[in-house]
This record gives C-alpha cells, sequence and structure tokens, in this order.
C-alpha cells in the first residue's frame, strides 16, 4: 500500500464526500464521523508521502495515474503527481489543518447550517482534496482542475451561511473566476508554445528551444502570475476575501482563511521555480523591479485596514491579505533566503491563522459577537480558549519562540541581502501594526472598559467585573483541544525550525538562487 | 471607475495581440502542439495501448482520465452546493410558499405533453446510444448525461415538477450523482487494489476473461457510465432547485 501513499490522500476524503453526500439526508449524524475518519486517512497518507520522499535518493516521488510512467511512455501522456519537499510539506500542513478544522466543526456546523451536515461534510471533504491535489500535481492542466474542485467547494461552503454570505459569495464566484480563466488562458498559451502540459516537461522546452523571448510566454507568465495573484487575493484584488470569510460559517472560515490563500502562494512558487525556471522568471522581466513596490503598497494598506476594524474576526481576514503580501514579496525580492522565508512563512501562516480562527470562532459561539464591545472578561472566563488564541497572534507579530517570528526572520534577512530596503521597511512596519491590534485586543479583554471608553475597573482589570461576566465558562472541548494542539504546533514548528528550513533548503539547492542581491 | 475598467481592458487585449504575432502558423505541422512526442503517442499508439478508434476519448477517459474524475467531480460539487445553498431547513421549510403574481394555474397543454410523451423515449434511447457509443464515434458520459437530464426537465417543462420529479426525485438524484463518481472512482480504486497504479485500467484484466488493451477498452464505458450518471442526476437537481428557488414543488 505504501507505493499508493499519494493516491491514498484524496482517495479517502473522495469517498468519504460521496459517502456523506450518500446518508446525509437520512442519518445526519454519521457525516462527521465519516468525514474525521477520511481526514485521518488522508492525514496518513499524507505522513507516509513524506516519509517516502525522505527516503528517496532524489527528494522527490513521482506517481503516474493509469499508469502511464515516463520511463515506458513519452513524458506527459499521462498525469503525473510528483512530491518533493515543498509540495509534500505544503500538502502535510493542508491534511493536517483539514483534519483539526474537521474535529472542531462538529458543533458549529450543527448550529449554524442545521440539517445541512450532508452537503457541508461532502464539499468540505472536497476542499481538501482539491488542496492536497494542487500541492502535489505535477501537471499544469490538472492543477486547473484542482483549483476549480478547490474555488467551487469553496463558493458552496461559504455561501451555506447567512444571506449576506451569499453575497459576498457572488463577489468572490466573480473575480475567482476571473482569476481562474487568466490561469486557464495563460496555461493555454504555453501548451501552444510548449506541446506539454507535465511541469517537468514545459521546463525541458523551454530550455531545449530557448523560448525566454517568446513573446506568447512572457504573456503566459504575465496571465498565470495575474491568475493566482487574483486568487490568493494580493492587495489590489484582495476585495471579495475580507466580507467571504468574515460572514462564512465558523468551521468554512476556519478551513479556508488558513489554507486557500497559501496554496496559492505554493502555485506561485512552483510556477516561478519549477515550470518556468528561474532565468525565465527573474533575470527576463521586469518583474522583479516593480513586484517589490506593489508588495510594499499591498502590505502597507492591508495592515492599515486592518488597524481600522473594530471586530476581530474581520480584523483577521485583513491580516491574511497583509501576510499574502509578506509571502509574494519573499518570492520577488529573488533571494535564497527570501524563498526559504516564503515556503516556511506558508506553514507557518497556515498554523497561525487556523489558531487564531479556531479561538475566533469559539468566541462567536460564547459571545454571539466578535466586535470589540462584547470581549470584556474573556480571559476569565475562557482561560485556555484565549491562551492558544494569543499564541496564534504573538505568532502573527513574531514572537519568539513562535513559528512566525523565525519565517518572518528569513523573510527580513532575504529582504536585506537582496537590497531591497522598501520591502524590510514594509515588513517592520506592519509588525508594529499587529503589536498594536494585538496588545488593543488584551486591553480591550483585560481591562473593563465599557462601551462608552470609560473605565469602571479604575485599573483593577476585569477583577472589577461583577461575577456575571467572569465565572469559568470553558468551551466545548471538540473545540478547545483542536485549538490548543493548532497552539502547540505554532511553538513546536517554532522551537523546531531548523529540521524544517532544512528539508527546504534540499529543495531549493539545485536552483541556484543568488544569496546576495539578484539585481 | 469606468474609465480604469476601459484602460485595463484595452491594456489586457494589447498584451493579447502583443502574444498573437508569436502563435504557431494556422495548420503548421512542426508546431510544438503538433510535432511533440505526447501528441505523437497519441495519434500513433493510442489503438495499440488501448484499442479504442476514437482517440480523443482515449484521451480523455485514459490518459488524462485523473482529469476527467476531477471534472466529473466539479459538476458533483455544483449540484451539491446548489442544493446545500437552497434548500429550506428546519422552521423555514414550513413557511409558506411565496405567493407569486400573475401565477396561472393552467391545466399541461394537450398537444406538448402529447408531443413530449412520444419524444421523450426517443431522446433517452439517443442518449443511451451516445454513451455507448462514445469510444467508437464522437459521445461519452458527458454528452449523453446530458441528453438524458434534458429528458427529466422536459417532463418537468411539459407537465410540472411534481411530475417529474415521480420518476426521479431529488434525493434519489444526488445519490445517483454519488453513484456515478463512486462508479469511477471505484474502477480506479479498484484497479490500484488489483496492484496497478490508481486508474490503471489494465490492471482489470486480471478478473476480466480480456488482455491488458481490451480491459482498458472496457473499463472506458464503465467510467464513462459513471459520469452520465453524474451528469443526468446532476442536471436534473439543478434544475429542479434553480427553478422553485429550493421548495420542488409548483411549475415554472
Amino acid at each position: 500500500m505504501s507505493e499508493n501513499s499519494i493516491a491514498l490522500i484524496f482517495v479517502f476524503p473522495l469517498f468519504g464526500a460521496v459517502l456523506c453526500a450518500l446518508v446525509g439526508r437520512k442519518s445526519r449524524n454519521l457525516c462527521h464521523p465519516i468525514a474525521v475518519a477520511s481526514l485521518a486517512g488522508a492525514l496518513w497518507g499524507g505522513i507516509e508521502t513524506l516519509r517516502r520522499v525522505i527516503a528517496s535518493e532524489t527528494n522527490e516521488v513521482s506517481y503516474y495515474f493509469g499508469g502511464w510512467n515516463a520511463d515506458a511512455y513519452p513524458r506527459g501522456v499521462g498525469i503525473e503527481f510528483r512530491a518533493d519537499y515543498l509540495g509534500a510539506l505544503i500538502m502535510l500542513v493542508v491534511v493536517g489543518v483539514a483534519f483539526l478544522v474537521a474535529i472542531y466543526s462538529k458543533l458549529p456546523v450543527a448550529e449554524e447550517t442545521p440539517e445541512k451536515e450532508g452537503p457541508f461534510y461532502t464539499l468540505f471533504l472536497l476542499q481538501v482534496t482539491g488542496l492536497a491535489g494542487i500541492c502535489l500535481t505535477g501537471d499544469a492542466f490538472n492543477l486547473y482542475v484542482l483549483i476549480e474542485v478547490a474555488a467551487l467547494t469553496g463558493y458552496g461552503l461559504i455561501a451555506m451561511g447567512s444571506a449576506r454570505a451569499a453575497a459576498a459569495t457572488f463577489n468572490y464566484v466573480i473575480l475567482g473566476t476571473i482569476g481562474a480563466s487568466f490561469y486557464l488562458l495563460g496555461v493555454g498559451y504555453v501548451y501552444m508554445k510548449t506541446g506539454t502540459l507535465n511541469m517537468v516537461g514545459i521546463q525541458e522546452v523551454i530550455t531545449a528551444n530557448g523560448l525566454a523571448d517568446s513573446a506568447a510566454m512572457q504573456v503566459a507568465f504575465v496571465f498565470i502570475c495575474l491568475g493566482v495573484l487574483i486568487k490568493m487575493a494580493f492587495f489590489p484584488f484582495h476585495a471579495w476575501l475580507p466580507n467571504a470569510y468574515f460572514h462564512a460559517p465558523t468551521a468554512t472560515s476556519s478551513l479556508l482563511a488558513p489554507l486557500v490563500t497559501k496554496v496559492m502562494i505554493y502555485v506561485m512558487i512552483r510556477m516561478t521555480l519549477t515550470v518556468f525556471g528561474v532565468d525565465f522568471s527573474f533575470e527576463n522581466t521586469l518583474w522583479t523591479e516593480v513586484i517589490p513596490w506593489l508588495v510594499v503598497i499591498a502590505i502597507v494598506c492591508a495592515a492599515t485596514m486592518a488597524l481600522a476594524q473594530r471586530d476581530v474576526k474581520k480584523m483577521l481576514t485583513y491580516l491574511i491579505v497583509a501576510e499574502v503580501g509578506y509571502m509574494v514579496g519573499g518570492i520577488w525580492v529573488y533571494n535564497y533566503y527570501g524563498f526559504i522565508g516564503s515556503i516556511f512563512h506558508i506553514i507557518s501562516d497556515a498554523c497561525m491563522t487556523l489558531c487564531l480562527f479556531l479561538g475566533v470562532g469559539i468566541i462567536l459561539r460564547k459571545r454571539r459577537t466578535t466586535h470589540f464591545d462584547g470581549l470584556r472578561g474573556l480571559f476569565r472566563k475562557m482561560p485556555f480558549t484565549m491562551g492558544g488564541f494569543f499564541v496564534g497572534g504573538f505568532s502573527i507579530i513574531g514572537l519568539p519562540p513562535t513559528c512566525g517570528f523565525f519565517s518572518k526572520w528569513y523573510l527580513i534577512t532575504g529582504g536585506m541581502l537582496a537590497e531591497r530596503w522598501e520591502y524590510m521597511v514594509a515588513l517592520m512596519f506592519s509588525t508594529m501594526v499587529m503589536v498594536v491590534l494585538f496588545f488593543r485586543l488584551i486591553e480591550r479583554i483585560h481591562l473593563a472598559v465599557t462601551e462608552s471608553g470609560e473605565n469602571i475597573g479604575h485599573g483593577h482589570g476585569d477583577l472589577a467585573l461583577p461575577e456575571s461576566e467572569t465565572f469559568f465558562d470553558e468551551a466545548h472541548w471538540t473545540m478547545l483541544v483542536p485549538l490548543l494542539l493548532s497552539a502547540s504546533v505554532v511553538l513546536v514548528i517554532g522551537i523546531f525550525n531548523q529540521d524544517i528550513v532544512n528539508l527546504i533548503q534540499d529543495f531549493l539547492e539545485p536552483f541556484d538562487l543568488p544569496k546576495g542581491t539578484g539585481r | 471607475m469606468k474609465k480604469i475598467a476601459l484602460a485595463v481592458t484595452v491594456l489586457t487585449g494589447i498584451l493579447l495581440l502583443y502574444a498573437a504575432q508569436d502563435f504557431p502558423a494556422w495548420g503548421d505541422l512542426q508546431s510544438p502542439a503538433s510535432a511533440s512526442p505526447v501528441s505523437k503517442h497519441f495519434i500513433a499508439d493510442t489503438g495499440v495501448d488501448t484499442e479504442v478508434p476514437n482517440m480523443v476519448t482515449a484521451v480523455l477517459a485514459d490518459y488524462r482520465g485523473f482529469d476527467t474524475m476531477f471534472e466529473t467531480v466539479v459538476i458533483f460539487i455544483a449540484g451539491i452546493a446548489i442544493i446545500g445553498i437552497l434548500r429550506r431547513t428546519g422552521a423555514d421549510a414550513d413557511a409558506p410558499a411565496l405567493k407569486r403574481e400573475n401565477e396561472i394555474a393552467a391545466e399541461p397543454d394537450l398537444i406538448v405533453t402529447n408531443t413530449v410523451r412520444l419524444l421523450v423515449p426517443v431522446i433517452q434511447l439517443f442518449a443511451f446510444y451516445v454513451l455507448a457509443h462514445g469510444h467508437v464515434s464522437p459521445g461519452g458520459g458527458f454528452q449523453g448525461g446530458v441528453i438524458m437530464g434534458a429528458s427529466f426537465i422536459l417532463v418537468a417543462l411539459a407537465w410540472d415538477l411534481p411530475k417529474a420529479m415521480d420518476r426521479l426525485s431529488v434525493d434519489r438524484a444526488v445519490m445517483l450523482a454519488g453513484v456515478g463518481i463512486l462508479i469511477y472512482a471505484g474502477i480506479g480504486l479498484f484497479s490500484m487494489l488489483l496492484g496497478g497504479e490508481f486508474l490503471d485500467y489494465a490492471e482489470l484484466s486480471h478478473v476480466l476473461p480480456v488482455s491488458r488493451e481490451m480491459a482498458r477498452y472496457h473499463a472506458m464505458l464503465g467510467v464513462e457510465i459513471g459520469v452520465a450518471f453524474t451528469v443526468t442526476a446532476v442536471m436534473f437537481a439543478i434544475y429542479a432547485n434553480l427553478s422553485t428557488r429550493g421548495r420542488l414543488e409548483g411549475g415554472l
């Protein structure tokens, strides 16, 4: 079974999804256990795959669907899944996050989308199938199909919330479709000029035929990058994200917020490094000059907009947009350490965003609101929940020993060595905004401030609050345990960061990226 | 805002034109897509690999069968998502239906219903033909499924939705759609359990009394049937839910 571990990653959720659809109408209570069990199976397949990648000599494992392997047939006849350190690590993050959210989702799904467990978990599992597949596929068109799977399930999962969620989804549908169309058009041009859809095959043809100066290829590259930037909610294209994730049901936003944007950044790294190649992407274009400045605008604007929010969940959605700027910047400063930072930040940002959204979901369930005014006394009511939530918050700020510190460290190192001072300044600015955001939150929760801003605690914090506002009322264990697990993952990844960075370095070594400034 | 939109549109157009000058010539035999080893393999060896005369079907259902499986899943998702969003639950479901203005409770028209009565069997027979003939001539599961689904929608149009739902209820449609995916992915999983890779139909020759090539041939028909199930069911489920805003009652 081990040689099929790559197939198992999506076979389990795929069959689980169909099963949920079949039993969902009659026996709704079965859907949650099916989802958890099939994701546990997928997690096992994912760990097995990473283990095999580490054990292999070339640091990558190929899997040919339909048995059309590249030894007996021309490369690209069938569809290839190719797991290397980059893909396998991010796939594992996807499946792991989904597993935790699946456990967590039992109560929120039953309460927010009653009697719809069947469709919900069907779409939930197919979403995971799509996202995990994106991380592993070695075929540019298959990537498009899987992006569509992930996007369509995402629309459905978000729109199942309130009526306002459906309205927000409509925005998302339009922008998401535009992004996907750009990507597809780009892939069409690439196929026209190279005659293959296999990612490694495309790279070989570009080198062999000297396609670096080809106008069609350059336009294809622009279209693919543009499509992916729209899909990842990079700043001027971010408009769909805050409303969609804010109005989405709790379980949906906990699943989509940590994963979707991050997986799209993975696609961008894959396209620049593996498909088009370093020379094509970074040395023949104006991109390396222009994009870092766009990144600066993106980070500063998103951080400022986050500062203007008066609602925790809304604030977090803008933080996602800012974090997207970090990672895109890490790629386009074109530096070895920038790339390490970007890839490591995908992993750590997924974990810490998960932590924050799980925490916010619990607050929403207990208080019926996530507005700043409704937070008073939460530390004493739910000490474990808020502890987990603020581990995520400190990681977003970048305090050691959380993983956010180390990924940001590599990003800043990359910016410095590439002599991209503007990117560094933007990162510093954003870090300071995050400090303000989270310490303001702590103050809001801890101090006994009335809605009009009057301090009724007179310096005694929440001790002055009446007993009715502070009695111990911790979250249900199905919600608390995933939150605490994700918080401990944030710390564990931070403490053992060197092991992960070693894997990322093994992946980046063959690409010969500049360690200083690439200009 | 409109001016910005205009500027973006013009810019995109210029980019497209800039790329167009670099396209391979029309019908160029040496263009990369024609001259690549992949295309040559498809044209020369499809018959050798799979015994299927229609190479489009072979590319679709076998060489790139993994894509097609997820395309079918996309259709399944569309159906499930629409049902999930529109279906009324709890107190919502008991609320009285919206009173629509100008609603004419017309009897089904005699001419229309009689025509449909004659047409539907022919349409469904043709759907089976398109499905079963997919690997020899143009056709296949998607086309056959759409034709089949259209026949149910035609019944709903000529009479009303309950009449069509007597034959295929939405719950049963969801079940059929799931069964379609199970057939496709199940054939893939079964070939994996027989020792090959996922969707490696050739391994089915261990259980079927045919050669490895003919196993691929027959498995392609199998997955096309799975696709047809899903497409038929989802077509009808989407129509039923969208036309009644999830209430599943009344006419148009």
